[in-house]
């Protein structure tokens, strides 16, 4: 049953990779370039909600001391940095057709850079301490200063002004899109959960059979 | 606009990548370290 999970992940990522390229309408303005967004979005939310448990993960550690919430915290942080990655790249893949530059330095753009730096200095952190209960402390620390950096990804479209668009799906009111470029969209954010929540179980796991 | 498909496809190639990269990783660490557990473990003998 272990493999269970993981296959259900990638059934949904394959129904997800279907309804972008097949279902999704082509966009007016961007053309085909938009369906990068079926994988953008969905990579940097997952991200905030790795992150989101680095955080809780780093709380409870502090408050328990027990081993299990730094396990959480540790591979929630080592996944949330893959997904940062992804992000990035694919923005970047992303803004060179449609800004004309792979990077600019963009208030969203930098502080997810900043963000992606930080988890990597976290994950830094954890692998250079061997002592478990200082790697916990110290990790735990830096996991709830970073979590600041959350909301200011978030917001930085609306507190500054940005090449990058505002916030199309989080943002307040209906979603300003095609309602089935929001599906289709929904349909890949489910999927890139899912497979968050394999990797999370086998990285635990990993953590857990490390320290035995 | 054009077409742009090159970017569609070095976008989700760089993603496929990385995410079965990091499956096959999360695979092979906990196959081993199944494997060192299982040899560690001590051995019953007949008495």
């Amino acid at each position: 049953m272990t493999h269970a999970p993981g296959w259900l992940a990638a059934v949904s990522l394959a129904a997800g990779l279907a309804a972008g390229f097949g279902y999704a309408p082509r966009e007016a303005v961007q053309g085909n370039v938009q369906r990068i967004m079926y994988l953008h979005v969905p990579s940097v939310l997952t991200a905030y909600l790795a992150f989101g448990l680095v955080l809780l993960g780093s709380i409870g550690y502090l408050a328990t001391r027990r081993p299990g919430w730094d396990r959480l915290a540790g591979a929630a942080g080592e996944i949330g940095v893959l997904f940062t990655g992804l992000t990035i790249v694919s923005g970047s893949i992303w803004g060179r057709p449609t800004w004309g530059t792979w990077w600019t330095w963009d208030a969203r753009l930098t502080s997810t850079a900043m963000l992606f730096l930080i988890y990597v200095g976290y994950l830094l952190l954890r692998s250079v301490i061997d002592d478990p209960d200082a790697r916990g402390r110290y990790a735990a620390v830096v996991g709830i200063l970073g979590a600041v950096n959350i909301p200011i990804v978030h917001f930085s479209v609306k507190w500054w002004r940005a090449l990058h668009q505002p916030s199309t799906i989080l943002g307040p009111g209906p979603a300003p899109i095609d309602p089935a470029i929001e599906v289709v969209l929904f349909l890949n954010w489910v999927a890139f959960t899912l497979l968050f929540a394999y990797f999370l179980a086998r990285r635990i796991e990993i953590a857990r059979l490390e320290e035995t | 606009m054009p077409a742009n498909w090159s970017y569609v496809i070095a976008a989700y190639g760089v993603a496929a990548v990385a995410l079965f990269g990091y499956w096959r990783y999360l695979a092979r660490r906990i196959r081993a370290l199944t494997a060192r557990q299982h040899d560690a473990a001590p051995h019953r003998t007949a008495s």
